[in-house]
């Protein structure tokens, strides 16, 4: 159809600036959610007097649906706090806090599922804390958790379809201002639809690779 | 600072207009429910194509699964809102335009169709063969051995995830106000437009759903625990 | 004679891909008599007994009910036509199955479990069911768990629940896959006591077992399996007595009590 070639293929600067776009936010985001994620959970599990606030924003930001923390923090926060300073990082970083909740609970539970023999073995050969928990219990937790932090990074990336809302210049406000121009919303929907659906396949079909192999190296993938 | 953040804790603006939010909130419901209905049976049709012995059923249970989990809750909203309408229109020679709360329920009930559906394969997979033979050696057909001996096995064992899911989906209602179904959010920002006052309003409905949530999936949780404790003893 | 058998196997092969587990087997078993099936493992005893009832469809073959063919049927024109699944499901109720894993299903009662393909498949009503399902209990001794979840029960208590779940159909043979292979050694004895009770009432019954002594004592005959093809058959006094083959003497002395 001559429509794809008009309205996608000659458009694909475009697009494909504002996939930039979306790809730089959401790797953003990702990072600082891992960074946020285990500091949250550290301080949960060995913080006792913090404990009750890091419980308390682990809740808040994993039961506050993604559109409602997006305004929050895009309107909101630069009147109280005085950041987020552009739409832009209000985009990441409102990604990040919500994504940093579930992979503090994820954390937990790769750490809590560490048998405690293990911890126990580590200091009867004299490892101190700090030594048993990044030689021992965190490799551990990187590899049962790989999957479900992959996963949170699909999540990033659907999700980060709503800061369009907030003007930011990503993929799916890209293809909106496309329609707008040309009327047609038929062909670069969809081509727009289908990079996401693509981009997130790729995207866990190599965590899923990824994930495979690492098991496969340390022979826990027996069943 | 102290001014804006008195201004954004004075959520008594937010609670001026609870009539009216709360309408938006039922609206939200009303979108979950519809929507779980479709996201139910789409999913555990889906799950079944996976499972066929035919590979041409298998492969297209597969492709509505991974279309469907891989896709972006907006953009499959904007996608049935505004293209979906277009193509049927196309197909039958008239102009076909979708009411913004069957495009909601549609997108929201197929994308979590995708979800709904692998939580149902592994469910089914997870019954012991043997099940199914004592079925089939007894004479039943196999659409008594799905409802009577498969599926009650595949509830009981899948509830708790279904129930996550049933949250999440519950969240991912904020979005339809993006094509004007007048949810909580919609209402929210058309007081916004009219009181100028966004501070009270985004902070109410953060505050507001966090409430509600943290209800939902507390229980959730709570019953979960029991009630993986009762099916596993 | 002139009896027709209740079942007769008639020349069944059956193979998964290039793999032929079961490569010509014919034997009759008569209203009424016991016919124990031993071999060594995939000498094919569990394949042939899926066969009977078509949970495994031969690949060759046929196997008989009464004289009517399982796999096939004479229609309206005299002609011989494949049948459905659903007639072959008509046909399953007629065989009571016992398997090795039990089987039971695990969100039903015991009560629920035996009722439920008598009312399902043969549209029994309700009461009835029930009522001839506690008859069932009792036959094996279980009556007192009827309202129990079978993850509840021990091993013995499982596999008689499943036995007396068989029974509730009236079906018009019994086989038993290996019935007792699953259960500790204390449990076997209850399993094998009902066994025994319903060999004595005229039940006709295929059994697959690594019971020798018990094959000996209930069974009409006994039939050596060893892959794929009937090595050896005969009585209990012949087969246990006097062995002919090789085979078969090689596999009884690793028996040997």
């Amino acid at each position: 159809m001559g429509n794809w070639e008009r309205l996608v293929w000659n458009q694909r600067d475009v697009l494909l600036a504002g996939l930039g776009v979306t790809v730089e936010v959401c790797a953003i985001a990702f990072i600082v959610a891992i960074i946020g994620g285990l500091a949250l959970c550290l301080v949960r599990i060995y913080v006792a007097p913090l404990r009750p606030v890091a419980v308390l924003l682990i809740e808040f930001f994993r039961d506050t649906p993604i559109f409602v923390q997006l305004m929050w923090v895009a309107y909101v926060w630069p009147e109280i706090f005085g950041f987020p300073s552009t739409f832009f990082n209000a985009g990441w970083l409102a990604l990040a806090l919500q994504s940093s909740a579930y992979l503090a609970e994820t954390f937990r539970a790769g750490i809590e599922a560490v048998p405690r023999g293990q911890r126990e073995a580590a200091f009867s050969a004299g490892m101190s804390q700090a030594q048993t928990f990044t030689r021992i219990v965190l490799p551990q937790v990187t590899l049962a958790t790989a999957p479900s932090i992959v996963n949170q990074f699909t999540v990033i990336v659907k999700s980060s379809t709503l800061i369009s809302v907030i003007t930011v210049p990503d993929l799916m406000s890209q293809s909106q201002k496309l329609v707008n121009v040309w009327y047609e919303p038929i062909e670069i929907l969809t081509a727009t639809a289908g990079i996401y659906i693509v981009f997130v396949f790729l995207i866990s079909s190599a965590g899923k690779l990824l994930a495979d192999r690492l098991l496969r190296r340390y022979g826990l993938n027996a069943s | 600072m102290s001014e804006a953040l008195k201004q954004s804790l004075d959520i008594s603006m937010f609670w001026e207009y609870r009539a009216v939010f709360l309408e938006g909130l039922t609206f939200n419901c009303l979108v979950f429910l519809c929507s779980a209905v479709v996201a139910l049976s789409v999913g555990l049709g889906a799950a079944l194509l996976r499972i066929n012995r035919l590979w041409p059923m298998r492969w297209i249970g597969t492709l509505h699964v991974e279309v469907f989990r891989n896709a972006p809750d907006y953009i499959m909203l904007v996608w049935v809102h505004f293209v979906l309408p277009l193509l049927i229109g196309i197909l039958i020679r008239r102009r076909v335009e979708f009411h913004p709360f069957l495009s909601a329920v549609l997108a929201l009930g197929l994308v979590y169709s995708g979800y709904f559906a692998e939580t149902f394969r592994a469910g089914i997979q997870a019954i012991p063969q043997g099940n199914l033979d004592a079925g089939r050696a007894f004479g039943m057909s196999e659409r008594l051995i799905l409802w009577r001996i498969a599926l009650p096995q595949v509830v009981r064992r899948m509830l708790p995830e279904a129930l996550n899911l049933f949250v999440s989906m519950f969240k991912a209602t904020t979005i339809v106000s993006l094509i004007a179904v007048p949810d909580l959010m919609y209402n929210v920002s058309m007081v916004i437009q009219q009181e100028m006052r966004p501070l009270p309003l985004y902070s109410g409905a953060a505050l507001t759903y966090f409430l509600i949530i943290l209800l939902l999936s507390s229980g959730v949780r709570l019953f979960s625990e029991r009630w993986r404790r009762k099916i596993l003893a | 004679m002139g009896e027709i058998p209740r079942i007769r196997i008639a020349d069944v092969h059956k193979s998964f891909g290039p793999l032929e587990v079961l490569r010509g087997v014919s034997f009759d078993v008569h209203r009424g008599s016991v016919v124990s099936v031993i071999g060594a493992s995939g000498s094919g005893k569990s394949t042939l007994l899926r066969c009977v009832n078509y949970l495994e469809p031969p690949s060759s073959g046929e196997v008989y009910i009464e004289g009517e063919p399982l796999g096939s049927r004479i229609d309206g024109r005299g002609q011989r036509k494949p049948r459905s699944l659903a007639e072959i499901n008509a046909m399953r109720r007629e065989l009571g199955v016992v398997f090795q894993q039990f089987n039971l299903w695990p969100h039903m009662t015991v009560l629920g479990n035996v009722i439920e393909a008598p009312i399902r498949v043969r549209k029994l009503p309700r009461k009835e069911a029930i009522a001839y399902g506690e008859e069932c209990l009792r036959r094996v001794k279980l009556i007192d768990k009827l309202s129990e979840y079978p993850a509840r029960l021990s091993g013995g208590q499982q596999q008689r629940a499943a036995i007396a779940r068989a029974l509730a159909m009236r079906p018009k043979a019994m086989l038993f896959d290996e019935a007792t292979s699953s259960l500790d050694p204390e449990l076997t004895d209850e399993v094998l006591g009902v066994m025994r009770e319903l060999a004595a009432d005229g039940t006709t019954m295929i059994v697959v077992t690594h019971e020798m002594n018990f094959a000996h004592e209930i069974s009409d005959r006994v039939i050596f399996l060893h892959q794929g093809v009937i090595e050896e058959e005969g009585s209990p006094a012949e087969i246990f007595g006097a062995p002919k083959s090789e085979r078969l003497r090689q596999f009884l002395s690793k028996y040997r009590k």
